[in-house]
This record gives structure tokens, C-alpha cells and sequence, in this order.
């Protein structure tokens, strides 16, 4: 036995020493366990922060792994804001905060966070931030036996066990800490995850989203987890956020509300906002105790019955898997952040004149004007939109992709002899310009 | 809901056997059920063509009567599945489309899930009254509620299966 295993010992060792690409084996070996039937449950950690990377290695998973596994993917991200796959940015975010130090025509920073990425990720759902203080949790398992809640029932499960006794699930699938006093005498079963001895019996879910406010300013309930689905044939993805030690939530207002936001009518999905917490956890206990309550759902994989699957870290490296390149390039692609948004329509009042724009696949498809005054609902005759140079203004945008035009364009827009065209280049620009896109581009050139 | 759907579909099953098989107590002689079948199979030879097909994936596909084009929804199975649509993403009119490509998706309580389509070609026109009430997707998902028309190209790729089997197969699931 001994001369054998020496002899196979020393083929190996030749082996690893004429194998000229070492990482290359790395990658495959992820794609190939990942597609392993054998591997029933496996655990992840990402160790980079880059969200397009981290997004688009959950997108790999979601599309490699074996029909009938069931795959934990833990990550962090740099701060950022991912918006759901059928989302407007213009409605949703604060644009004209998101790259403070690399455009000169942007408003003042109001915080100081820095640059924020801004992603649409492909499952549905509403807006979230992410940050260094934020945890990922994402489970894609068999469609088949999935249900919206058992995952967040999972991570609950997991927070009750560090301590976390307000935390439990609600109506729209979030994870929310009750507030206020103790609500009943009687303690709830320990095993339903979605009551707490601090829950609310005069509870108002549903279109009010996690329970925020019972109009007498008593905040019943604070969101610490947001959840979001994408379905394919066999396979279910779930992935939330876990707000474990933000040091930014005082500027969530800040980032996701957005100031064009009123004079926008948008198709599509609208976020629900909900008055949010730290869980006050660190990463690495919130991790350590999700992964144990995954392998107590779905075994370690190992079949040895021991329970202790230890997650395997992934990296910026995998970036050299084609698959996640390929879907890391699309998701940093202006044309999937911004062209991807549901048709849309934009109106805004500038003195005695209203211009209306409708935007369809990020393209600007017309430009009206009506007014003035009395003539508010009629369009403006041709004629006199000429004089005031509207028509030109109206040419200008026509056909053009609304990312495209940043606010230095708007001002350039914002000439001529017409005080109206230049209110309203003003006005429209500081609203819609979105600054700093030229740079997205260029940075995916880089690659 | 499950057994509902069994014992709708075990009354059509037997419905349908009984109109098939010649009864064994009128004689064989008798010109009425010797022609009857004959006209059955006739017709549901054309039909065929016609006949709404669906997809493992809770895609249905119609074909028109000359055999150019079809119209691609999702089953009320998936409508029903999928729960509250908000939002569809339709295809582009004029997009070219291979067989298995994801052409759109549905939204639900924060779910996105993919439109497939089973068959290649090219889209000629999408359910834009989608756009403004997505709702009726669930309302008349096999009717009202249909996603895109295709200038079609070759034959349906994968597993197609008419509205019976693709209930035994959405029973068995």
C-alpha cells in the first residue's frame, strides 16, 4: 500500500507542477460543485464588496447549481443602492448625490459617505442601501418546496437564537423588530416566527408596508431585513439585507428620496418605505449564526450528520469565471441601470407653462408643452412654441437616451434668447440630470 | 383547489372515453357510429394545429390557422402560481427571438420570473394593455391576458404538451 500511494503521491506533485494555470482549476472546481448533484446544501462567503460582482456571482449560482440543491450566499457590499429589476432610479433615488467627488456639476455632498453605486439587481421588489454595516443573505433552493417565508422564517430563527427576541416576519415577507411594550401576558409559541411577545394586536400591515406608524406616533415596528425574489423553471432565489451596524441610516432619507419624485408618473414597481434599525449584531456572528441555522434546514452536505459545514469564501478572483463577467459587465451597463426602467412620464409647471416628457425604454419619445395659463390642458399651437424656443428645445431631447444627458448638457440646453426655455432646461436638468454616468462607461472599459 | 381540478379532470376524461369508444350495445352495423368517429378523428386532426400547446415552463403558445404566427401567454396554472402581477415587461416589437430565450418577465410580491419562449421568430406585437393594467394577467391570463403575437420560424423546441396533459403534468407537480 505505502510504495503505491508514494508512487501516486509523486504523480500528483508532477502533476500540480506542469499545471501552468493554477487558478483556472479554482473557478471550474466552483462551477463544477455548484452543478454536483452530490452537494446537496453549500455555503458561501464573499470576501469582496463589489456589488456588481457579489450580484452577479448570485445570478452564477442561480443558474449553475444542481435542480435539487440548496445553496447559502453570504455578502457585503461597499455602499450602494440596488433598486429592484422593474424600478425607476429617477423615482426612487437622489441621483445628484451618488458621485460626490467626480462631478463638478453636482449639488453639495449632504453626507459623507462618498461615492454610492447605484444597481439594478434582477430579482423584483423595491429599493434598499447597502453598506459595510449590511449582511446578504441569499438562499436559492428547489422551486418546487419553496415558499416566500421559509428563509426568513430561517434568518429569524437565527436572530432569536443570538437574542434578538422582537425580531419576526411580516406581511410583505421583511423581517421587522417590534417596538414598544410587552403586548401580551401570555408569551406566544417560541416557534412562530412571525409574532413576538411585543407584537402589536392593533398591527396596520398590508398597503402601510412593515407596520410603521398607528397615526398616534408609536412606531410599532422597525425594518431590519428587506426580502426579494427571482423564479426560474426549477430554482428559487431569496435574498435579503440584514441592517446589522449601518453607520449611515441617518442618510437613507437623503439617498432615497428623490426630488424629481412629484412630477414623475412612472409604470413599474414603487418602493414601500418603512422606518428602519440595527440589529446591533456583528457580521460575523449574524453569519456564523445564519449558516448554523442553514445547516440545521438542509444538513451540511457532507451527509456525516455532524452539522458543521464550513462555508467556502469566494472572491474578486471569480471575476475571471466567464459566466460572472459576463453578467457583471451587463449589470454595470448604463443600458441595464437606466434603460431597463418602465415607461414613464415626467411633468413640471415653469412659470405659466407646463412641459410634459415621456420616457419609454430611457428614450425620450415626446416632448409637450401646454399653457399658458387658462390653456394649461391644450397643447401649445406649433407656432408659438417656436417663438419661444421650445421647439428647438423639443428637438434637442427628442429620441435621445435620458442618462445620456448630463447636467452639463442641460445647461448647455439652457440658452437662448427665450427666458422660458432657459427656466425650463434649468429646471427639468436639475431634476433628471444624472450625473457622472459618462465615467459608468468608461470604468467597464477598464476591465 | 387540487381536487377540484382532479374531478374536472376525470369527468372530461371520461366524458371524452366514453365518446371515443363504440358502445358495446349498439350493434357495429349501425351506419350512425360507424361514421361518427370517422368525422371525430377528421376534426381533431385540423384542431391539432390550432390547439393551444404549453410548456414545462407555464408558457401556452396558438398557433394561427396558417401556421405563420402564434400568440404566446402564460398558463393560468403560473397566473394563479405567481399570485398579484404588478408589473410585465413586454418584449420589444421587431426583436428576434431564439427558442428558449427569456422575451419579458412577470413581477409579483417582489418576485421577478422570467417569460420564455418555446418557439423561434421574431415578435410583431406585444399586449401593451398589459402595460397599464397588469392585473388582467391574472384575470384572463389565457385570453385578455396574452403577453406577445411571433412571426414564427421552425417548430416549437422542448417538451409541448396539449391543455390535458399539461394538467395531469401541473397535477403531478
Amino acid at each position: 500500500m505505502a510504495p503505491s500511494r508514494g508512487l501516486l503521491h509523486t504523480l500528483n506533485a508532477f502533476l500540480r507542477s506542469v499545471r501552468h494555470k493554477p487558478p483556472r482549476r479554482k473557478y471550474s472546481t466552483f462551477s463544477e460543485t455548484l452543478s454536483n448533484p452530490a452537494n446537496k446544501a453549500q455555503t458561501y462567503i464573499s470576501r469582496s464588496t463589489d456589488p456588481y460582482l457579489n450580484l452577479s456571482i448570485e445570478d452564477h449560482i442561480l443558474r449553475t447549481s444542481s435542480p435539487s440543491s440548496s445553496i447559502l450566499f453570504l455578502y457585503t457590499n461597499r455602499p450602494s443602492i440596488i433598486i429592484g429589476r422593474n424600478q425607476n432610479p429617477w423615482l426612487e433615488v437622489n441621483l445628484r448625490i451618488l458621485r460626490p467627488n467626480t462631478d463638478n456639476d453636482t449639488v453639495a455632498p449632504e453626507t459623507n459617505i462618498g461615492n454610492v453605486d447605484l444597481v439594478r439587481r434582477r430579482s423584483g421588489g423595491g429599493t434598499v442601501f447597502h453598506d459595510l454595516g449590511n449582511v446578504n443573505w441569499s438562499i436559492t433552493s428547489p422551486r418546487l418546496s419553496f415558499t416566500r417565508d421559509k428563509h426568513a422564517e430561517m434568518v429569524v430563527r437565527a436572530l432569536r437564537k443570538l437574542g434578538v427576541s422582537r425580531a419576526r416576519v411580516n406581511s410583505r415577507h421583511d423581517i421587522v423588530l417590534d417596538q414598544g411594550p410587552r403586548q401580551s401576558h401570555r408569551d406566544p409559541d417560541p416557534e412562530d416566527m412571525h409574532r413576538t411577545p411585543y407584537t402589536s394586536s392593533t398591527l396596520f400591515e398590508g398597503s402601510g408596508g412593515s407596520g410603521g406608524d398607528d397615526g398616534g406616533g408609536i412606531v410599532h415596528a422597525r425594518k431590519v431585513s428587506g426580502s426579494a425574489y427571482k423564479l426560474t423553471r426549477h430554482r428559487a432565489l431569496h435574498h435579503g439585507t440584514a441592517l446589522l451596524n449601518s453607520p449611515n441610516l441617518e442618510f437613507l432619507g437623503s439617498y432615497l428620496r428623490s426630488p424629481a419624485k412629484s412630477f414623475i408618473e412612472a409604470k413599474g414597481v414603487e418602493s414601500v418605505s418603512s422606518p428602519v434599525a440595527n440589529l446591533g449584531i456583528g457580521n460575523g456572528v449574524f453569519e456564523k449564526a445564519v449558516c448554523g441555522e442553514f445547516v440545521a434546514m438542509y444538513g451540511d452536505g457532507n451527509g456525516d450528520g455532524e452539522g458543521n459545514l464550513e462555508p467556502k469564501i469566494v472572491d474578486n478572483s471569480y471575476l475571471h469565471i466567464p459566466s460572472v463577467k459576463k453578467g457583471y459587465d451587463e449589470l454595470r451597463t448604463a443600458d441595464w441601470t437606466y434603460t431597463q426602467t418602465p415607461h414613464f412620464t415626467f411633468s413640471l409647471w415653469v412659470m405659466e407653462y407646463r412641459i410634459q416628457l415621456s420616457i419609454r425604454h430611457g428614450t425620450v419619445e415626446s416632448v409637450d408643452f401646454f399653457g399658458p395659463g387658462t390653456a394649461m390642458l391644450l397643447a401649445m399651437p406649433e407656432s408659438r412654441a417656436n417663438d419661444l424656443g421650445l421647439h428647438e428645445l423639443r428637438m434637442e431631447l427628442l429620441g435621445r437616451k435620458l442618462q445620456d444627458i448630463g447636467g452639463s448638457e442641460w445647461e448647455a440646453l439652457a440658452v437662448g434668447m427665450s427666458a422660458l426655455r432657459v427656466f425650463m432646461a434649468k429646471k427639468v436638468g436639475g431634476l433628471l440630470g444624472v450625473p457622472g454616468v459618462e465615467g459608468f462607461e468608461e470604468e467597464v472599459d477598464d476591465r | 383547489m387540487a381536487a377540484r381540478l382532479s374531478v374536472a379532470h376525470a369527468t372530461r376524461q371520461l366524458t371524452s372515453c366514453a365518446a371515443r369508444r363504440p358502445s358495446p350495445f349498439i350493434p357495429a352495423t349501425c351506419q350512425r357510429w360507424q361514421r361518427a368517429p370517422l368525422e371525430r378523428r377528421l376534426f381533431s386532426v385540423s384542431a391539432a394545429i390550432k390547439a393551444k400547446q404549453y410548456t414545462e415552463d407555464h408558457e401556452w403558445i396558438e398557433l394561427s390557422a396558417d401556421g405563420k404566427t402564434c400568440t404566446l401567454g402564460i398558463s393560468e396554472y403560473a397566473a394563479n402560481a405567481l399570485g398579484d402581477v404588478v408589473y410585465i415587461e413586454l418584449p420589444q416589437v421587431d426583436m428576434d427571438i431564439s427558442a428558449g430565450d427569456a422575451i419579458g418577465a412577470v413581477e409579483s410580491v417582489k418576485s421577478a420570473s422570467d417569460i420564455l419562449t418555446p418557439i423561434s421568430g421574431k415578435v410583431f406585437e406585444a399586449n401593451s394593455a398589459l402595460e397599464s393594467k397588469p392585473a388582467s394577467i391574472n384575470a384572463d391570463p389565457e385570453g385578455d391576458g396574452w403577453i406577445a403575437k411571433l412571426q414564427i420560424d421552425g417548430e416549437p423546441e422542448g417538451k409541448m404538451m396539449t391543455k390535458e396533459e399539461y394538467k395531469a403534468f401541473t397535477e403531478e407537480a
